[in-house]
C-alpha cells in the first residue's frame, strides 16, 4: 500500500512502483482532468506539481511521488480563481482544450518561482504542444496571468 | 436576404411532454423521404425527444442539443448564439448537449450526420434562426393570452415576455406548459441584422470554464463501473494479419484481463490503461503481409512521377517560361486527444461514448457489431480532443464495440501515440507539375497544371476510383481566381496503398501551396511585385481583392524591410471563405530562418462570433504552419517510420509568430472558417523563404529539405 497526498488529500492505492503516476491519477482515483497525449514527456498535457514543480506525470513513477504534495489542475483553485485560470477565460485561450491542464499547470509552476520571466524564458520553459494552435493566446495568457498574479500581491 | 427556398424545405415540428417544458426541432422534408434520409429510421415519433433541438425547461434552462461534434470550434457557442438571438433568450439560461444519431440532426451541406466540412454554422445558420423565431413567437402569443392583450403589444427580451404597457413580465419557464399548447408558426418574423444583440460580438465561449478546470469531459474521461482499459496494436504494415503473439505472456502482466482480436490486430484488455500497454509489450504480437508491403517513399514519388510522365507536358513557346515539380509528403493528424471509444454491449443494448465527428457511421458500424437495432443502441458523443478530420474515421469505435461485445463489459480503447501516428488515416502524399508561360505584359497566358495524387473519397464511394475522379483531391487547384487565357488542369489518381484521409482543409492544404507558390515565381520571373501581380490577375474578382489589399495593407507591404527579412504572400479560397496571408520572416546569420509575423485577412460572409473567427484563423495557420515547417510521415518497408512527437515535429510555441487577423464582413453568403485558414501557411512561408534568402522551396516540410529554422 503507498499514500498519496494529492491536491490536499491522502489517498490510499496499491500499484505498481514503477506505474506512473499519470495512470494512477486517472484510471485508479478518477481525476480524469490530467491527460495522457505520448507517454514519452513530450506533449506536456499530463503535466501535475510535485512539491511545486511541473512535472510530467506520464514518465514519472508512483513510487517518486509517495511522500510529496501533489497538485492537479482539479486541485489549482476552487471556482477558476487561480490568476491564471483567469487569464485564460480572459484572452479566450482554450480551442478543444486537451492540452490545456497542461499548459495551466506548466505556466502557474513557473509564474511561482519566476513572477516577472522574459519572453525567452517563457517559450523555453513552456514547450507544451497544442494541436489546435492556441499558442498566440497562450503566450497572451501567460504575460497576463503574470500580471494578475502581481496585483493580487500589491 | 432570408433564402425563401430553404425555408420552404424546413419543417419545424413542437413536442411537449410532461415537465420537460416546450421542445421545438425541425426537419428537412426531401431528406426524409430521400434514399439517405431513410437510413437513420430513429425519427421524432419513436422516442418524443429524438430530432428536437431545443428544449426549454419550466425553470427556464435552454438547451440546445446542438447537431455538430465540438472538437475547438466554439461550435456549440456559436450555433448557440444564433438561437438565443432569434429567441431573445437570456445568454446566462442557454445549455448545450451534443445530438444523438438522428437523420434530423444531418446537416444539410453533408451526406450523413457528421461534423466537417467547415459547414456547422453554413448549414444551421438558417434553420436555428427559424426554431429560435419561431420558439419566440410562441411564448409571445402564450403570454399574450395569459394577459388578454394583443400580440403586438408584448416583446421578447433576455428571457422574459413583457407587456410594455403594464410592464407584466413573465419568464420563458412559466410560459413554456402554454405555449407547447400552441401551433407552431409556419413563417415567424426572423430579426434584422441591425437588431442583433448576439450575433457579431466577441461573446466569451461556453465551454472554456470547464477546459480550464479539468472538469470538461473527453472521450478518454468516460469512466463507468466496472469499466476496463485496452490498448490496441495492428498491423505496422497496413492491412496485415497478426502472425503470432504470447497470450500467457500477456496474461502474467498483473491486471491483465483479456486478450481480443479486432480487424488487421489485437487488443489487451486490464483493469488500468498502463497494465493493459504492460500487457500488450509481453504479447509481443508479430504480424504478417499487408497491403503496403515493401513500400517507401521513394516508391511512392516514383509512382506519382509516372503518372505524370504518362500526361506528359506541354511544349510552350515563349521566352518566359516556367516548368515546376512540387510534392508534399504525408501526413499526421496527431490529435492531442489519441484515438479512443469506450463501449458498453449487453444482451440487447449498446451504448457507445465516442469523441467522434462521425455520428452517422458509428451507429452504423455499431448495428454491424452487434446485430442490434437502431432503438436498442445509443451513440454520445463527447468532446473532441481535436478532430482536424482523423474523427470521420470510426476504427476506433469498431474496436471498442467489438471488444465490449466479446467481454460483455464496459471497454474503454485507448491507443498509445505510437499506434496513433501509424495507424492514421493520412493527409495524401501528392506531385504536382506546372508548364506556364508568361505573355507580354509578364502576366501568366497559358498555365498547364497536373496533379498525381490519392483518392480520398474512394474508400467511401468505389466507382470514383474507376472513373479517376475526386473532388477532395482536386479542389483548389481545378479552378482558380485569376483570369488566365488558357488555363488547363489535369488530375492522375495514383494509390500507393497508405491510408488516406480528410485532414483539415483536404485537398487546398495541398493545392493551395503549389498554386500560390507558382503564381509567386511567375511573377519573380516577370519581375513583378507578388502583391501587385495577384492584384491584376484579380481585378474582376472584387472579393479576392478586397481580402488581398487588405491583408497587404495589414502588414504594410512595401515598406522597407531590415536586412535579412522578407515578407511572403498568398490568398486561396476554401470551404466558402477567401482567406489572404503574409508572414514576415527573418534569416539570421547563421542562416537560420525565424517567423516573427502574421497578418491574415478573411472574409466569410457573415460573422457570428468574431472572436471565434479569429481563434480559427490563428489556429488554422498555426497547424498548416507546423505541417510546413516540420511534418512528415515516411514509410519504409510498407510501414510508418514515425511514432510520436519525438520524431513527427510539431510546432512549439516557441517558433510560433505573432497572428494578427482582420475580418472583412462582406454580407455575402457564409463560408466556413474551421479550415480555410490551413491553406495559406506553406505557401506565404515558402513565398517569404524566397523573398529573404532567394531560394525556392517546392517540397515539404521546407526542416527536411535544406531549410533550418530558429
Amino acid at each position: 500500500m503507498q499514500t498519496l497526498k494529492i491536491n490536499g488529500k491522502k489517498y490510499q492505492i496499491d500499484v505498481e512502483a514503477e506505474m506512473p503516476l499519470l495512470w494512477v491519477l486517472r484510471d485508479d482515483l478518477g481525476l480524469t482532468g490530467t491527460k495522457f497525449g505520448c507517454g514519452i514527456g513530450e506533449c506536456g498535457a499530463c503535466t501535475v506539481h510535485i512539491n511545486g514543480q511541473a512535472v510530467r506525470s506520464c514518465s514519472f513513477p508512483v513510487a517518486a511521488a509517495v511522500g510529496t504534495k501533489i497538485t492537479t489542475i482539479e486541485g489549482l483553485s476552487h471556482h477558476n480563481k487561480h490568476p491564471v485560470q483567469q487569464a485564460w477565460l480572459e484572452e479566450q485561450v482554450p480551442q478543444c482544450g486537451y492540452c490545456q491542464s497542461g499548459q495551466i499547470m506548466a505556466t502557474a509552476a513557473l509564474l511561482a518561482k519566476n513572477p516577472k520571466p522574459t519572453a525567452e524564458e517563457v517559450e523555453d520553459n513552456i514547450t507544451n504542444l497544442c494541436r489546435c494552435g492556441t499558442y498566440v493566446r497562450v503566450r497572451r495568457g501567460i504575460s497576463r496571468s503574470a500580471e494578475l498574479m502581481r496585483k493580487q500581491r500589491v | 436576404m432570408k433564402k425563401q427556398s430553404f425555408k420552404r424545405r424546413t419543417f419545424i415540428k413542437t413536442s411537449t411532454f410532461a415537465g420537460a417544458g416546450l421542445a421545438l426541432g425541425f426537419t428537412f422534408v426531401p431528406l426524409v423521404n430521400s434514399a439517405t434520409g431513410g437510413r437513420v429510421s430513429v425519427s421524432g415519433e419513436k422516442g418524443a425527444e429524438l430530432g428536437l433541438w431545443i428544449r426549454i425547461a419550466p425553470d427556464g434552462t435552454i438547451t440546445l442539443i446542438a447537431p455538430s461534434s465540438e472538437m475547438g470550434q466554439g461550435v456549440n457557442t456559436s450555433l448557440s448564439m444564433i438561437l438565443a438571438e432569434e429567441l431573445e433568450a437570456d445568454w446566462q439560461s442557454i445549455k448545450t448537449e451534443t445530438a444523438p444519431v438522428n437523420s434530423d440532426y444531418k446537416n444539410p451541406e453533408q451526406p450523413m450526420q457528421l461534423t466537417g466540412g467547415s459547414n456547422s454554422i453554413k448549414g444551421f445558420w438558417e434553420p436555428l434562426r427559424e426554431v429560435g423565431a419561431a420558439a419566440r413567437e410562441m411564448l409571445i402569443t402564450a403570454a399574450a393570452q395569459k394577459w388578454g392583450v394583443s400580440v403586438g403589444a408584448c416583446k421578447a427580451q433576455s428571457g422574459y415576455i413583457i407587456h410594455q404597457k403594464s410592464s407584466r413580465k413573465l419568464g420563458y419557464g412559466e410560459l413554456v406548459e402554454a405555449a407547447g399548447k400552441l401551433d407552431v408558426p409556419s413563417d415567424p418574423t426572423l430579426k434584422a441584422p441591425e437588431e442583433y444583440s448576439l450575433v457579431g460580438k466577441p461573446v466569451p465561449r461556453l465551454d472554456l470554464p470547464d477546459k480550464i478546470n479539468g472538469t470538461a469531459k473527453f472521450g478518454i474521461d468516460v469512466r463507468l463501473p466496472g469499466m476496463l482499459f485496452a490498448t490496441v496494436r495492428q498491423s505496422p504494415v497496413f492491412e496485415g494479419t497478426v502472425l503470432s503473439h504470447d497470450e500467457t505472456a500477456a496474461k502474467s502482466i498483473r491486471g491483465v484481463t483479456a486478450v481480443v482480436s479486432i480487424p488487421n490486430g489485437i487488443a489487451v484488455v486490464a483493469n488500468n490503461t498502463w497494465r493493459a500497454k504492460k500487457g500488450m509489450e509481453a504479447l509481443n504480437p508479430q504480424f504478417q503481409d499487408g497491403l503496403t508491403k515493401g513500400l517507401d517513399c521513394q516508391k511512392v514519388r516514383k509512382q506519382f512521377r509516372k503518372a505524370l510522365d504518362n500526361k506528359g507536358k506541354v511544349e510552350l513557346d515563349s521566352p518566359k517560361v516556367l516548368d515546376l515539380e512540387y510534392e508534399v509528403p504525408y501526413l499526421a493528424h496527431a490529435t492531442l486527444e489519441p484515438m479512443n471509444c469506450t463501449a458498453s454491449v449487453t444482451d440487447n443494448f449498446c451504448e457507445v461514448w465516442a469523441p467522434t465527428q462521425n455520428q452517422e457511421m458509428s451507429l452504423d458500424v455499431t448495428k454491424e457489431i452487434t446485430g442490434f437495432d437502431e432503438d436498442q443502441i445509443r451513440i454520445h458523443t463527447t468532446l473532441l480532443g481535436g478532430g482536424f478530420g482523423r474523427r470521420i474515421e470510426i476504427d476506433y469505435v469498431t474496436q471498442a464495440v467489438t471488444i465490449s461485445k466479446n467481454l460483455g463489459k464496459p471497454v474503454q480503447v485507448i491507443w498509445m501515440r505510437e499506434e496513433d501516428m501509424q495507424h492514421d488515416f493520412y493527409r495524401p502524399a501528392s506531385m504536382s507539375r506546372f508548364q506556364i508561360s508568361l505573355g507580354k505584359n509578364g502576366l501568366p497566358e497559358k498555365w498547364k497544371n497536373q496533379l498525381a495524387a490519392p483518392s480520398i473519397l474512394k474508400r467511401y464511394f468505389a466507382p470514383l476510383g474507376w472513373f479517376g475522379f475526386d473532388p477532395t483531391s482536386t479542389e483548389g487547384a481545378k479552378e482558380l481566381p485569376y483570369a488566365i487565357p488558357d488555363f488547363d488542369f489535369d488530375f492522375s489518381m495514383v494509390d500507393p496503398g497508405v491510408p488516406v484521409g480528410f485532414w483539415r482543409s483536404v485537398g487546398s492544404s495541398h493545392n493551395a501551396f503549389y498554386i500560390e507558390s507558382a503564381i509567386d515565381e511567375a511573377s519573380h520571373l516577370a519581375q513583378h511585385n507578388p502583391f501587385e501581380y495577384r492584384r491584376k490577375l484579380l481585378a474582376e474578382k472584387p472579393r479576392y481583392l478586397n481580402v488581398l489589399e487588405k491583408v497587404a495593407q495589414d502588414a504594410k507591404w512595401g515598406r522597407r524591410l531590415q536586412k535579412g527579412h522578407g515578407l511572403g504572400i498568398a490568398i486561396h479560397k476554401s470551404f466558402g471563405s477567401i482567406v489572404g496571408a503574409v508572414i514576415e520572416i527573418s534569416s539570421n546569420t547563421s542562416g537560420r530562418l525565424e517567423l516573427h509575423n502574421v497578418w491574415i485577412s478573411v472574409d466569410c460572409g457573415k460573422v457570428v462570433n468574431p472572436d471565434i473567427v479569429r481563434a480559427q484563423m490563428e489556429g488554422g495557420f498555426i497547424f498548416g504552419l507546423s505541417a510546413a515547417v516540420g511534418e512528415e510521415i515516411t514509410l519504409k518497408a510498407g510501414r510508418v517510420e514515425q511514432s510520436n512527437f519525438h520524431d513527427y515535429s510539431v510546432l512549439r510555441m516557441k517558433s510560433t509568430p505573432d497572428i494578427s487577423v482582420s475580418i472583412i464582413e462582406s454580407g455575402e453568403d457564409i463560408g466556413g472558417v474551421g479550415e480555410p485558414s490551413v491553406p495559406l501557411a506553406a505557401p506565404a512561408l515558402a513565398n517569404a523563404i524566397f523573398s529573404a534568402t532567394g531560394k525556392r522551396c517546392r517540397s515539404l516540410p521546407f526542416n527536411k529539405h535544406g531549410v533550418k529554422f530558429v
